[in-house]
C-alpha cells in the first residue's frame, strides 16, 4: 500500500474537515446545528449540540434518544428512530410536488 | 524511441467505472516512474476539471474537460490526439518529446469506443497503436455496477488488464466473488489487485461461484449526468456537509459520485465520494491559478432543479 504518492488526509470526520482551529471547529458546529433545527423537525427529530462535550444529540417526539459521532452516524441513527431516511430531495424540501 | 511499435505511438487507455480509482491508480504509476516520458490526457465529463490537480508528477498533461470522448467529446480527442501526432511527425520519432500517450477516460466512457475512433480515423490509424487498455474496478461497488451498468460490463469487457482497486477495504468473499464475475465477462485480461494505488497480493479468497448477471438488454436506464455546485459565496462548507451526508445517505446509489475542490479555513480540501463512501479529504498544496470551490455530482434519479432546491433549502437554515 503506497501511502506516499497522495496529499495528507484531513484529520476526522469528512463533515468536520473545513475546520481546523478551534474556533472554527466552534463555530461550524453551530451552524451544523442550525441547519439540523431546519431539517429534523418535520420528521419528528430534533438535535442539540452545546459545543462542550463531543457528538450530538438527536432526540425524538417519542422520547427515543441517542447520542452520535458524526453527521455520517446521525443520519443513520434518524433513520432508525423514524423509520425512513431523511431524504434532501423530499418534497418538503425541493418545494416541488 | 522506443515506446513506438513501427514507428506508431502507442496510446494505453485507463478506463474504468465512475470513482473505480483510476485516478488513484495512475497517480501511483507516475510516482514509480512508469510513463515517465508519455503524454498523460485527463478527460473529464465535467466541465471541471480535478484529476490534473493529482497528476502533478506527469511531465506533460492535457485536460479534455466537458464532454466524456466516447461520445460528446470525440472530436476533441481525436483532433488532440491528431495534434500530438502531427508533432511527433514534425519532430522526427527519435526527438519527439514524449514516448507515448496514457488517456485516463471519464468513468462514463467504453473504452472500445474509443478504439473504435482511433481505428476510423484515417490519420490516427497510422499513427496510433492501442498499447493497452486497463480498466480498473471497485472491489466495494464492482459487483452492484455490474449488475445494474450495461456500461460497467463493457467497459470490463473492453479491458486487455483488469485492476481490481480498493482491496484494503473489502471483504475476502465479496473480492473473491468478483473476480470470478469478471473471469466469465473477461476470461483473457490478466487481474491485479491494488490498494490506495500499488498493487498487492491478495490473501487466500474462498472458492466461490461468479455471480449470475442478469440480462440487462431493453433495460430502461436513466442517464447519468453531472452538475456543478458552486461554494463559497452563499453556500458555506458546514451547511454542504450537513446536506451532502444525508443525501449519500437517502440516495447514496444515484449520486454515484461526488467530486470537487473546496476552499475552508483548514485549507483546499479535495472531497471526493463514491456512493455512500466519502474519503477522508486529502490537504492539496495551495495553487493560485485554480478554480476550486466546485463540487460535481455525478448520477442519476433526480433532477438538477431539485438538488438545487434542496441545497438551497439546508443553506438557508438560519438565514430565513
Amino acid at each position: 500500500m503506497c501511502a506516499s504518492c497522495g496529499f495528507p488526509a484531513a484529520p476526522g470526520h469528512w463533515t468536520e474537515a473545513g475546520a481546523a482551529e478551534p474556533h472554527d471547529r466552534l463555530r461550524s458546529r453551530f451552524r451544523r446545528s442550525e441547519v439540523l433545527r431546519a431539517v429534523l423537525p418535520s420528521y419528528g427529530l430534533s438535535a442539540h449540540d452545546g459545543g462542550v462535550v463531543p457528538g450530538i444529540q438527536l432526540s425524538s417526539l417519542t422520547g427515543g434518544e441517542t447520542i452520535v459521532r458524526n453527521l455520517e452516524d446521525l443520519w443513520v441513527a434518524a433513520e432508525r428512530m423514524c423509520g425512513r431516511p431523511v431524504d434532501p430531495l423530499d418534497p418538503r424540501f425541493t418545494g416541488s410536488a | 524511441m522506443g515506446g513506438s511499435a513501427e514507428g506508431r505511438i502507442r496510446l494505453t487507455i485507463l478506463g474504468g467505472f465512475l470513482g473505480s480509482g483510476k485516478t488513484t491508480w495512475l497517480r501511483h504509476q507516475l510516482h514509480t516512474g512508469a510513463y515517465a516520458h508519455s503524454v498523460i490526457m485527463v478527460n473529464e465529463a465535467a466541465e471541471t476539471p480535478v484529476d490534473d490537480a493529482l497528476l502533478g508528477r506527469s511531465e506533460r498533461l492535457v485536460v479534455l474537460a466537458g464532454g466524456c470522448c466516447c461520445c460528446t467529446g470525440r472530436d476533441r480527442l481525436v483532433e488532440e490526439l491528431r495534434r500530438l501526432c502531427d508533432e511527433r511527425s514534425r519532430d522526427g520519432a527519435a526527438a519527439a518529446r514524449f514516448d507515448g500517450i496514457v488517456l485516463e477516460t471519464s468513468g462514463l466512457a467504453d473504452p472500445a469506443a474509443i478504439v473504435e475512433a482511433i481505428r476510423s480515423d484515417p490519420v490516427l490509424i497510422h499513427h496510433i497503436v492501442v498499447a493497452e487498455i486497463v480498466v480498473t474496478v471497485d472491489a466495494l461497488h464492482g459487483l452492484a455496477e455490474l449488475r445494474g451498468e450495461p456500461l460497467g460490463r463493457r467497459q470490463i469487457e473492453a479491458a486487455t488488464r483488469l485492476v481490481v482497486t480498493k482491496t484494503d477495504a473489502a471483504e475476502p468473499a465479496g473480492i473473491a466473488r468478483l473476480l470470478a464475475t469478471l473471469k466469465t465477462l473477461n476470461p483473457s485480461a490478466p487481474i491485479e489487485a491494488t490498494a490506495r494505488g500499488s498493487e498487492i497480493a491478495l490473501p487466500d479468497l474462498p472458492p466461490v461461484e461468479a455471480e449470475d448477471l442478469p440480462d440487462l438488454a431493453g433495460a430502461p436506464s436513466a442517464p447519468i449526468f453531472p452538475i456543478r455546485i458552486e461554494l463559497g459565496g452563499d453556500v458555506d462548507w458546514t451547511a454542504f456537509t450537513v446536506w451532502l451526508s444525508a443525501l449519500l445517505h437517502a440516495r447514496g446509489d444515484d449520486v454515484m459520485r461526488a467530486k470537487g475542490v473546496v476552499r475552508t479555513p483548514a485549507g483546499r480540501l479535495l472531497l471526493q465520494s463514491v456512493r455512500k463512501v466519502v474519503q477522508r479529504p486529502e490537504i492539496l498544496p495551495p495553487q493560485e491559478d485554480r478554480e476550486d470551490d466546485t463540487i460535481v455530482l455525478i448520477g442519476r434519479g433526480y433532477t438538477e432543479e431539485q438538488i438545487r432546491a434542496s441545497l438551497d433549502y439546508f443553506v438557508r437554515a438560519g438565514r430565513r
